[in-house]
């Protein structure tokens, strides 16, 4: 009773009620260092205390990398006499060439710059949005490719066959890029101003046998104009830098996936043998690191082979990265390949699809779209697990790099080359990884 | 007569077909186009090549040992090693067999990689959630860590902390030293040694006793929850009785345990334990590179909680130690542990990588220094894939029964 008397008399009186403070501003830059920096007294002092602990960690390596660093100097003895505390870059610069193109040739290097602006070349057209049939071009790059890169890396007397194909694959680059400008211009593929000749001899494929003739005719006229070029012969031995890294991730790339592909198929196979094959060989490469399956294939894999059989370390190693690679992509596709709903199955066998076209044309376009991402994660690790290598001595980048400290004029240059191949592998792999989370963010966006 | 013929003569054409039909014949149609036929086809078509590759192999192996006069088998591993190891936690030395090479190469890569994997997760943990930190600056230093150590090829890091930092360490005599007791030098990292007298039995012992007394205790405490409702003050009784009941034991025995601290004498450090500078530098790099990786698990572990539930928790009263133990956490862990699980048997493979500094851990001793003694290629790489093999697969096994267990019993 005398509660509710209280606040009886206390209705009474009008009191108002004090007003809200007034809103905080979260809009603009002063809103915005409110809200994330300065939101309460924690905070503030929490800004306060990380900004001076990154000035006193920053401020001495910017020193040490730009402020005091020497960029010019012939030997480290000069560089510590001119900045005793600052970075040696001028160490790095005599060993730049070395660090690209490994051991290989001064006057031999056009033929590693053509081959992989070649590469490079070849699959521009995939980032290209009127170029047609990628899946088909970026096949025959994979098929193709690998024949010129060869006959341009390693040079030599090579087979006819490797010769028709190395033209082959020039004359089929040169046909894409015509039909891709042609296709920008609105005009016209090669083939179309062919057809109606050939329409006369094979009513069915005249477009097909149209592209064909064009491509054998292109391959002659290279193979003719080339007959007489003899590249030098650059052993093995001489691959290393960053040209030996590119070489060992681009074909581990490259092969990771098909094997993997198969290896996914087969552990989700109903057929016990190939299951069972398929999982152990995944199971068993990626329970061990990859350092003993590289000295595996250096120490084992000769005894596997008759002795007359001359192996190089660089094949050897490939083998066992590519190995390496398919089993874990194995494990990424298989995520994408349960990922794709039971009814897609279904729906493939009720319109009369066999196992093989249900996955090329149903499952596998499907399950690789929603792996996109990951894959590229697996291709960054791969990059970086690319410097194993050095371990079983090849010569790639960073045995490149710790070499520089064993040069007389560079001696015990250690710690300025490591700095500069580490911002090189940064540099490559965010990219990538930023590159992953657009596509990434697209390809949710898209569903 | 006429018709008895015809139907003699009907069934026997009947029968035949009958058994016609019955009896498999494979031709080379159904081979090709009965599925199940087809397949059979498949498999043994693969395994003759499977078998045949390993004839291959097997046969070319026996040529090259038989021409190399090297017999196939794992009898040398009871022969003198007779060479030394740098550094080791079980006792070695050169007489000893190759078999406790192998031991001491399982010991040195397992003690490596359980205290990176200790390290690693509670580092990873601490990046984790401050990368979620409101603060902008906070959170942007843990990104750009993230992203600096995990885009940068781990052997280059480890190479760096061995090259740039640990080796270009003062010398014994100048090192850095806390309360004189822990010393970091270039020859590595010094540490007091516990050292165990005779009478310390007792207290392991005593100490495993409380242990189990207080986990009946615990038990009994969720049943009397279950059957009253009530939380019974278990924590402090059960913590001050276990710690109480240890120290008077081992005061009673009389402490049997002192520290063996390190002290410099002459050129190097005497007593105490320590870790080489190639241990100290593997272990930096390693557990900073997995730090990154877990962050980032551990980000969107947390992130992955559904904001609803953390708005009922608040709704029903929790307080925010409460949320995080109650909500949280316990969602968080079911989204983290199995990835965190595949990075902690990433983290002992990976331990491998220290061979490049020349710790000796499995690869370095087995596969590099034995294998260059006594040659068996063969056998060394199988036993050290084994030993790989077996810890990843028990890891696994162990972690994915524990993980199922506390997932989310749907349906």
């Amino acid at each position: 009773m005398e509660n509710q008397q209280t606040t009886k008399s206390e209705l009474l009186k009008f009191v108002p009620s004090p007003s809200r403070p007034p809103v905080t501003i979260t809009y603009g830059p002063i809103g915005w260092l409110k809200k994330n920096l300065f939101g309460n007294i924690w905070n503030t002092l929490l800004t306060i205390a990380v900004f001076t602990l990154l000035f006193l960690l920053l401020k001495p390596f910017l020193e040490w990398t730009v402020l005091k660093a020497v960029w010019t100097a012939s030997t480290r003895r000069e560089c510590i006499d001119i900045s005793p505390d600052g970075a040696c870059w001028a160490g790095i610069f005599p060993w730049v060439n070395n660090l690209i193109y490994g051991l290989y040739p001064d006057t031999l290097q056009w033929r590693i710059n053509l081959g992989i602006g070649i590469g490079i070349l070849w699959f521009i057209p995939l980032a290209l949005k009127k170029a047609q049939q990628k899946m088909i071009f970026s096949l025959m790059g994979v098929l193709l490719y690998p024949f010129l890169a060869n006959y341009l890396f390693l040079g030599g007397d090579r087979s006819n066959f490797h010769y028709i194909m190395a033209c082959a694959g020039l004359a089929y680059l040169l046909i894409l890029y015509v039909n891709i400008i042609l296709t920008y211009l609105n005009r016209k593929r090669v083939e179309e101003y062919l057809e109606p000749f050939l329409e006369r001899f094979c009513r069915k494929n005249a477009t097909r046998w149209a592209y064909l003739t064009i491509w054998m005719f292109i391959t002659v006229i290279i193979a003719f104009i080339l007959r007489n070029q003899t590249l030098e012969h650059v052993s093995v031995d001489a691959w290393g830098g960053l040209f030996l890294t590119l070489i060992i991730s681009g074909v581990s790339i490259a092969m990771a996936l098909p094997i993997g592909i198969i290896l996914a198929l087969g552990r989700r196979s109903e057929m016990p043998i190939i299951k069972w094959f398929s999982l152990c060989t995944i199971e068993l490469v990626r329970s061990v690191p990859m350092i003993t399956v590289l000295f595996m294939s250096v120490t084992m894999l000769p005894l596997f082979f008759p002795n007359t059989m001359e192996l190089n370390k660089l094949v050897q190693v490939l083998v066992a990265v590519c190995l390496f690679a398919g089993a874990y992509m194995a494990e990424t596709v298989r995520g994408g390949l349960q990922a794709i709903p039971r009814g897609q199955y279904d729906a493939a066998k009720s319109v009369g699809l066999g196992y093989w076209h249900t996955m090329i044309f149903i499952i596998l376009p499907q399950a690789l779209r929603a792996m996109i991402p990951n894959i590229v994660t697996s291709f960054i690790s791969l990059f970086k697990d690319t410097t194993l290598v050095s371990i079983i001595g090849l010569f790639d980048i960073m045995l490149m790099a710790r070499n520089i400290s064993i040069d007389k004029n560079w001696l015990g240059l250690h710690s300025e080359p490591l700095v500069a191949i580490s911002v090189l592998f940064f540099v490559f792999c965010y990219t990538m990884s930023q590159y992953s989370q657009r596509l990434e963010k697209k390809l949710n966006t898209n569903r | 007569m006429r018709l008895g013929y015809e139907v003699f003569s009907k069934s026997i054409i009947i029968a035949h077909s009958k058994w016609l039909r019955s009896c498999k014949i494979i031709t080379l149609k159904k081979l090709l186009y009965d599925s199940s036929y087809r397949s059979k086809l498949i498999q043994g078509l693969t395994l003759l090549l499977v078998c045949g590759i390993g004839y291959y192999f097997y046969s070319n192996v026996v040529e090259n040992l038989h021409r190399m006069e090297l017999p196939f088998g794992f009898d040398f591993i009871s022969s003198t090693a007779g060479f030394d190891i740098g550094w080791s936690i079980i006792p070695y030395d050169p007489t000893m067999s190759y078999a406790w090479v192998y031991l001491v190469g399982i010991c040195n890569t397992l003690i490596l990689s359980a205290l990176i994997i200790f390290f690693a997760t509670a580092l990873g943990f601490v990046v984790g959630i401050i990368r979620l930190s409101r603060n902008f600056l906070l959170s942007q230093c843990a990104r750009w860590y993230v992203e600096f150590i995990r885009n940068v090829p781990l052997l280059i890091q480890i190479i760096f902390w061995f090259i740039v930092v640990f080796s270009t360490l003062p010398a014994p005599r100048g090192s850095y030293h806390l309360l004189d007791t822990f010393f970091l030098n270039n020859r590595g990292f010094y540490f007091p040694a516990p050292v165990f007298e005779t009478n310390s039995s007792w207290t392991v012992i005593a100490a495993l006793l409380a242990c189990i007394c207080s986990y009946i205790l615990l038990k009994k405490s969720q049943i009397f929850r279950k059957r009253n409702g009530k939380r019974l003050p278990i924590l402090y009784p059960s913590l001050i009785a276990l710690l109480g009941f240890v120290a008077i034991i081992f005061m009673v025995t009389g402490s049997p345990l002192h520290w063996a601290v390190p002290s410099l004498q002459g050129f190097n450090f005497h007593d105490g334990f320590f870790f080489p500078t190639a241990f100290m530098a593997a272990f930096v790099a390693m557990t900073t590179y997995r730090s990154a990786t877990i962050g980032e698990m551990v980000r969107a572990g947390i992130q992955s909680i559904d904001p609803g539930q953390l708005e009922a928790a608040s709704a029903i009263g929790f307080s925010r130690f409460k949320t995080l133990r109650l909500i949280i956490v316990p969602q968080a862990a079911r989204a983290i542990l199995p990835p965190l699980i595949n990075i902690w048997l990433t983290i002992v493979k990976e331990s491998s990588l220290a061979v490049a500094i020349g710790f000796p851990e499995l690869v370095s001793v087995f596969i590099q220094t034995s294998l260059n003694q006594t040659g068996r290629a063969i056998e060394i790489v199988l036993m050290v894939m084994g030993f790989y093999m077996c810890t990843s697969l028990s890891i696994s096994y162990i972690m994915n029964r524990y993980n199922k267990r506390i997932q989310l019993q749907e349906g």
